[in-house]
Formats: structure tokens, sequence, C-alpha cells
């Protein structure tokens, strides 16, 4: 007795469009981010089109807004598929969609007005954080109501691939956003320096693995047998590097940390488990370019499964160079450059990008019922993509090792080679233009498949319900040959493969970070270090706004090539007080955290309001508006008792008297400027920022 | 190789020893199960996605 029902296909469609019109618009941005980069202008002198705020609205619109929706056309298809059932609801399904495409409206909004959190891909704030949240749990609902009303008995390895997607981004979505809110769109992360850097990373490296990996796996296991027309290589091995894969990745993330003031066990930790992590990132590639045994022949005529098979070298390239970069001689170099940049773009544009592409040339037709409109052209993008890969990937990683030597390089004296950081970047800039090169032709190929997605839409027509056939599930289950195994019962138990996938990715994060949450001598405090005064506050969450910390990084490593150039390394104890940490990972421009009483308030002044005229040759963009606009003192108030709140230790009260003392350290800076014949009222946002820029890094420093 | 990292981790090398340690009894675990498998289950769960489009077919 069979049933019939009908197969979703609108939703799909709908998350396919956001897909190709997200990437379109987060690749656009990224290309604007890549000129930036050698043509200053390109910052548009405005305050919401600069560098620092651009960068984040690439990263998370072509993360969550490109990657994210695509994730959602490839589930939706194939789970309903793989489980015999529509989608649970269809309220949920629209709700999913539209909650969506609503946050990315938010985040694209409040990141260029300079509304972050300041972690690297998750920069949104607080009231973004919630919706996320629950637009996610209604995906799990959506997801876990049709895996119960299923009529396939079995969970095929793909839907543990998404089980696990969703249960992991859940749990690092929320650690790693626990902020206290003082306003409307202002937060502070409850964590603060190293322990604050700890979370960011174990959340960063495994939004890489849970989000841009995991998902991408799934599909790759059920769209790469469906392409070739044969199932996949090896069964066992898929489950043995699913296990594998989430249980050591989540150990990996301290590795973003090598050489920083993390405690060095942790750094030891994640550098071996990022070792093991090549054994089951190389069983999934070997598992899917095996797949393609016997059909080689296909690949040739075949671009979705060209797509495929570059999409998956890509894979198994960038998953043998990050344990790689993770080893800690390789790290000392390889850190803070363009190399980690390019490490990531051969992932981001190989893996999901090729994948995504393969997955909507051969969805997008069979939902309308129609044949692609033109093969020839879904070649000429695959051709066209790959010379784009090339030419980003091969400069970047050119002008990472350049880079990487020249600022370790000594002259035979025992001075540095390259003193001025200026010299070392103007060496890479040609490098930076091949880069936007790179990026135009891989842009220029994802245009080229919208308007063959598009003729392909108008020649065909949307099946919305697809018809389908197949038979209930027993109410009651009888085991018949082989179902007595445990796994087997376990896949027949959604709930319970959900609670062990979860056991698995919750011991790693556990052993790394409660011992450096709970045992104090990890992070050894210093009598020193002080709270910021109220200015220098307001001056850093400026420095928060403007987006400084993704051109400059304030953690000094223990070499003597870094000590030399910035001055004394970093230590765990300074950090105590920062809520968020500001560590940086990329060195676009020098190391700020000994920057304090460098140079003179005035330099200061001119270098933020022109760059150029104090740094010749500079790219980092003008910032006029800091001296037109005037510093809200009214936050202050609310901002020492919300520090307060998370342990740094103001007198109670002291958030009264704030703005006085904010008043008077802002008279004196401006009455420095003065004698330096600059001209400026003490209330503006600049003096706040210089305020902090002299501060940082003081409280150790030798005098 | 593996002795410089625990020469690193500074007195540490319990976290490290016993995480692998973890690894290892999970890693034989699913290996064992893996092995365990038999031929027609793994033939029958491999070819899921194939027969997706057969609205009809027997477990």
């Amino acid at each position: 007795m069979t049933e019939k029902f009908y197969y979703d296909n609108k939703t799909v469609r709908n998350f396919a469009i956001a897909t190709v019109v997200w990437g379109i618009v987060g690749m656009t941005v990224g290309l604007l981010a890549a000129m930036q980069l050698f043509k200053p202008e390109m910052n548009m002198g405005t305050q919401y089109t600069t560098f620092g705020r651009i960068r984040p609205l690439h990263t998370n619109a072509v993360i969550f807004a490109f990657v994210g929706n695509a994730i959602f056309m490839g589930v939706y298809y194939s789970l309903q598929r793989l489980l015999k059932a529509r989608m649970f609801s269809d309220v949920l399904s629209k709700i999913h969609f539209w909650g969506w495409q609503l946050i990315i409206v938010a985040t694209a909004i409040t990141l260029p007005l300079g509304l972050t959190t300041s972690h690297e891909y998750a920069e949104m704030e607080w009231p973004i954080d919630i919706g996320i949240t629950l637009i996610w749990v209604v995906f799990g609902i959506n997801m876990f109501g049709t895996i119960f009303k299923r009529r396939e008995k079995h969970m095929y390895v793909a839907i543990w691939f998404y089980i696990a997607t969703f249960i992991t981004v859940a749990v690092l979505h929320i650690v790693n956003s626990v902020e206290l809110p003082i306003s409307a769109f202002k937060s502070y992360y409850i964590y603060a320096g190293v322990q604050d850097a700890l979370v960011q990373w174990w959340y960063g490296h495994n939004a890489v693995a849970f989000f841009l990996t995991t998902p991408y796996l799934g599909m790759m296991y059920y769209y790469l047998p469906k392409m070739a027309n044969r199932p996949v290589y090896s069964y066992k091995l898929s489950i043995l590097h699913f296990w594998s894969l989430i249980f050591i990745y989540i150990w990996a993330g301290p590795h973003h940390l090598l050489y920083t003031s993390l405690p060095s066990w942790v750094q030891s930790l994640s550098t071996v488990f990022s070792i093991m992590l090549i054994a089951p990132s190389w069983g999934g590639m070997i598992n899917g370019l095996l797949t393609l045994r016997g059909a080689w022949d296909k690949v040739r005529v075949d671009p979705t499964l060209k797509f495929m098979v570059v999409g998956i070298t890509c894979y198994g390239m960038a998953t043998f160079e990050g344990p790689m970069l993770a080893l800690k001689q390789i790290n000392s170099i390889a850190h803070y450059t363009d190399w980690i940049v390019a490490h990531v773009h051969v992932g981001a544009l190989g893996w999901n990008g090729f994948l995504t592409f393969a997955i909507l040339y051969w969805l997008i037709p069979r939902i309308y019922n129609t044949s692609l409109y033109s093969v020839k052209l879904a070649s000429f993008h695959f051709w066209i993509g790959t010379l784009g890969i090339i030419f980003y990937a091969v400069p970047l990683y050119f002008a990472g090792f350049t880079q990487g030597l020249m600022w370790k390089e000594f002259t035979p004296e025992g001075l540095l080679k390259y003193p001025n950081f200026l010299e070392t970047l103007r060496q890479i800039l040609p490098m930076y233009m091949m880069r936007a090169l790179g990026g135009t032709l891989y842009l220029s190929g994802v245009i080229v498949m919208s308007y063959n997605l598009i003729k392909t839409m108008a020649a065909g027509s949307l099946v919305a319900d697809e018809a389908a056939e197949a038979s209930p599930l027993p109410s009651v289950f009888v085991p018949q040959g082989t179902d007595k195994k445990w796994h087997r019962f376990l896949e027949r138990k959604p709930l319970l493969f959900l609670a062990l996938s979860l056991v698995v990715i919750l011991i790693g994060g556990m052993v790394e970070m409660m011992p450096t949450f709970t045992i104090k001598s990890n992070i050894p405090t210093i009598t020193s270090v002080k709270p910021y005064s109220p200015l220098e506050l307001q001056g850093r969450d400026l420095y928060i706004r403007e987006g400084c910390v993704n051109c400059h990084s304030q953690m000094i490593r223990p070499f003597r090539s870094e000590t030399e150039r910035y001055g004394e390394y970093s230590k765990a104890g300074e950090f105590v007080y920062d809520h968020p940490f500001l560590w940086g990972s990329k060195r676009t421009g020098p190391d700020l955290q000994r920057e304090g009483g460098k140079y003179g308030n005035a330099w200061h002044y001119n270098h933020l309001f022109d760059p150029q005229t104090m740094s010749p040759g500079s790219i980092m963009p003008p910032y006029e508006w800091l001296i037109d606009q005037q510093l809200d003192t009214t936050t202050t108030r609310s901002k020492i008792t919300a520090m307060r709140s998370l342990g740094v230790p103001y007198e109670t009260g002291y958030e009264l008297l704030a703005n006085a003392e904010l008043e008077k350290q802002a008279k004196n800076i401006a009455e420095d400027l003065k004698q330096n014949n600059i001209k400026v009222k003490s209330d503006r946002e600049i003096i706040a920022i210089v305020a902090y820029l002299q501060r940082l890094g003081t409280d150790i420093k030798a005098k | 190789m593996f002795k410089q990292f625990l020469e690193n981790a500074e007195g540490n090398q319990g976290y490290l020893l016993s995480s692998l340690a973890i690894f290892l009894v999970f890693f034989i675990l699913v290996g064992v199960f893996v092995l365990t498998m038999k031929k027609e289950e793994i033939k029958y769960m491999s070819e899921l996605p194939l027969n997706d489009e057969n609205n009809e077919r027997g477990s």
C-alpha cells in the first residue's frame, strides 16, 4: 500500500535564487574590498564604505548569505527525497526562508553603519544574533519534523552530516554570542582577553568546519552519486570519516592562536589534532573522487562533474594546507599574512563555490522540468572560474611568503632589514592587483551562470509540488536481517543520533575551554594593568566601530623580529579587561599593541585625518569624520556599569563621575594638539580614539 | 615530531595524552562497528540516493 505525496520544490527554488543573488552581492563587495587594498580612493571617502566595515560585510555575505542559502537549497532538495517525505511544515519553510533573508538584510545594513561586535565571522550585534538563533531553530524543527515523518527507515550518511551541522552550529553560535547589551545595537562579550580569543577561534574554526564543510560533505554524498549515476565509492569510509571528522575538528580551533598569549598546552593540543585532521578530511576527498571511478569519461562532457572534481580537489588541497599551517614553524611565517587569505579562498571559491555551482546547474533544470539552457556557457563558467581561483590564490601565496619573510629579515649587523612596515606592503601591491583580477574573473563566471540559469528557468516551468509515492513505515518496528546492529538502531533514532553527535563535539571544546576559564594560573594577572579610562573606553569602541582590527593586530608574538619591530611581546594578563579582545588575525598594517606613546597626539591626529601625509604610500583610508563627529557621551555611564558587571574593577559610583573625567582627559589632549597648531574641539570622536591609541600597551611598558 | 609537542606542552602532557586516548578509544569503536557491517547492508545504504526517484522500492 503506497501513499501519494508531493515534494516541495518552491522553497528549494527560492533558496536557489537567494544563493545566486547574494552570491553576486557578496562577491562584488569582496571585489570592492580587494580594490581598496591597492587603491585607497576606492574607500570612497565615506565612513560606510571603508575597508574596515566592508570586509566584514563581504565575509558575512559570502558565508551566511551565499553559502547559507546554498546549504538550505541543497538540504531541502535532498532531505525530502532521501526520506521520501515532504518537508515537515510549509509554514516553517516559509518562515525559514524569509527569516534568513531578513537576517541578511539586517546584517547588510548594520555592518556598514559600524554596528559590530568585532568577533570575526560573527560581527552581527545582539538583536541579529537572536534572530539567527530563532531561524536556526525553525530550520531544526523543520528538518527533524521531516525525519520523524519519513517513509524511509534508514538515514543516509548525508543526513548525518546535516544533523551534525545543525547541532554544532547551534552550540557554536550560542556560546560565541553571549553578550551583555548596553543599547539596541551595542553589546560587550562576557568573555575577556585570552578567554574571548579562545571562544572566538573555537567558533571561527568550527564555523569553517560545520558551516562550510559538513553540510557540503553531506551535499557531496547526495549530489555526486546522482550526477555520476553510481553509488558512493565506500560507504564504510563515509561512516568512519564522519565520526572522526566531527570529533577531531572541534579541537583544532586554537591553531589560529599559535605563539599568542594563549596557554601553550592548548596550542600544542590544537596542533596535534590539526595534523590528525588530515585523515578524515582526505577520507572525504578520496571518497568523493573515487566515486567517479569508471565515470571519468562523463567528466569530460558534463560541466557539473567538472565543477565537482575541481571543488573536491580544492577541498583536499585546503585541508592538507590547513594542518601544515598549524605547524608552529610554518605558522610563524604565514600568520598575519595574505597566505591565510589565499588558503581560505581556495576552500571558499573552490570547494564551496564550485560545489554550489554544480548543484545549481544540476538542480534548476530538474525542478523546472527542462534541460540546461547552454552546456557551453556552463563549461565557459567552469574555465573562467578555475582561472579566477588560480589568479586569486597564486599571487596571494606569493605575497604571503614575501611579506612574512621580509618581516623576519635581519641585516648582518642584527637590525631589521625592513624596519618600515610600509616597505613590506609596497612590495606586494602588484599581487593585490592580480588578486582583484582573479576575483573579477570568478565573479564574471557567476554572472554568466546567472544568465544561463535565468534562461533555463524561462524555458521550463517550476514543478512547485512534485508528485511521489512511497509506502509508509510500519508503526511497530520489526527488525529484519541485519537490522539488529547498534548503529542501525541509532540511525532509526534521530534524536539519539543528535545527542551522540552533540557529545562527540562537546568533548574537545570542554577539554580546551574549561581549564582556561577555571584555572587561574592559565591567565596570570599583572598588577600594573588597570581598566581603561572612560575616554579610552569610548575610543576603543570607536576602534571597534571602524573595524581597525581587520588590518591591525594587537598581539606581539615572542620573536625577536617582532619585539624589535613592535616592542615587548604580549602577555595574557594584559588583556583581562578587554571585552572583546582585539588581537586581530591579519596585518595589512602594523601591530598596534605597543602603539601608546610611540608618536605624539598630533601625529595620530594628522595620520587619521590623512594617512598619506604621515606615511607616504600608505593604503589606509582617511578618517575625516572622526573630526566632525561629536563623541556620544550619553553611553559612558551604561558602558562603565556594564563593564563592572563583567568583572572590570571600576569602583561603585564611578559611572557618575566618568563623564567629568572623560572631559578632563579630552581637554588635555585638545590642549596638547593646540600647542601643535591643531585646533579641534575636545568633544570630537578623534580625541577619544587618540586617547585609546596612546594607552595601548603602556600598562607594562618600560619607562 | 610528537616528542616535540609533548615537550612544548610544559607539564600539561596529561591533557594531550588523555585527549589522544579518548580519540583512540572512540576511533576503535567506530572502526569495529564499520568492520562488522554486512555487505548487503552497505549496498542498500549506499544506493539510497540513487533509488529516490523510484517511488516504490522494497527494503
